[in-house]
């Protein structure tokens, strides 16, 4: 009877077994991982349609000509050190020094702040030379929709990250802290990042 | 706790470390921007310093890489299928779908 017991222990404990925690993680971290798992296929879907528009047409513009690569460089920059930063807050609030993480969180959001800037210069300085979803003076009118719909959702994700992250750090600096919270939080910005690697090989280097 | 202490420094060396490597992939995936290759050699070359960086972020910056077989498994089934959408529409672009694209 015992060792029945034991084993159905045993199997449920397994990473298959299907006990009280399959995953071995909070449900919170979970679902943010089924979000997250979501969100990559859209953006997913997104970059094959860019592939299949790029393929499709005659020629396409020569990107490291029309964007400013230095911008975008450091914008990549920006980003890369702000995932790092979040890791860090992620770190000092599992350490249970709330403190430490709210100064991280701040490093954070600036740098998502600083990414969103450039990022609306560069949206300008793209329309100012006459870029729409329809038309733009470089080439095929669909190198301009992928560029607009591609970055512009990208950069609404770092927009809803710096919201989060901003509510996450104001209620760690309030006291009303919790190492999961931020660490979930932590998983959207790097996915935010993730993004952007994809977004900066195949659509500005490629 | 001195234990747990101990493995917390490590941890901020590691995001330290992790985060120079970052930057060193991205310096590399900006020179192959820029290479005067072939371009099917730079598309591969690309997608190689890309999966290695979202393998990094994902292990190191999301834990990916202390966490349970089951979940790691989950995270690669966006990939999965984007390369099952990707093998079934891009060989489209190679026969007579060209009329689908308005040139100005």
């Amino acid at each position: 009877m015992d060792s029945t017991v034991a084993e159905q222990q045993r199997i449920l404990a397994s990473d298959w077994g299907g006990g009280k925690s399959p995953f071995g993680t909070s449900w919170s971290k979970f679902m943010m991982w089924i979000f997250i798992i979501s969100d990559a296929l859209t953006f997913a879907a997104f970059l094959i349609t860019y592939g299949f528009m790029r393929g499709i047409s005659p020629e396409w513009p020569k990107q490291t000509e029309v964007f400013n690569m230095v911008l975008i460089t450091f914008m990549t920059f920006m980003l890369i050190s702000s995932s790092a930063v979040m890791a860090m807050a992620v770190a000092a609030a599992r350490a249970s020094n709330p403190k430490l993480a709210v100064r991280f969180l701040a490093l954070t959001i600036v740098g998502g702040l600083i990414f969103l800037g450039c990022q609306a210069f560069e949206w300008t300085h793209f329309i100012e030379e006459g870029a729409t979803l329809t038309h733009n003076p470089w080439g095929v009118p669909q190198f301009a929709a992928s560029f607009f719909v591609i970055t512009g959702f990208h950069g609404f994700h770092v927009f809803s990250g710096v919201t989060i992250l901003a509510i996450v750090a104001l209620r760690a600096a309030m006291g009303k802290y919790s190492a999961d919270g931020v660490e979930n939080a932590g998983l959207y910005w790097h996915f935010v990042d993730v993004v952007w690697v994809f977004v900066f090989a195949f659509f500005y280097l490629l | 706790m001195a234990e747990h202490h101990d493995q917390h420094s490590i941890t901020y060396k590691t995001y330290l470390m992790t985060w120079l490597w970052l930057l060193v992939l991205t310096g590399l995936a900006l020179g192959l921007g820029y290479a005067n290759i072939d371009e099917r050699l730079k598309a591969f070359l690309l997608v190689c310093t890309t999966l290695a960086k979202i393998l990094v972020i994902a292990a190191v910056f999301m834990h990916l890489r202390y966490e349970r077989i089951n979940l790691i498994l989950i995270t690669f089934a966006p990939l999965i299928l984007a390369v099952i959408l990707f093998s079934f529409t891009f060989p489209e672009t190679l026969g007579s779908a060209t009329h689908l694209i308005r040139v100005r």
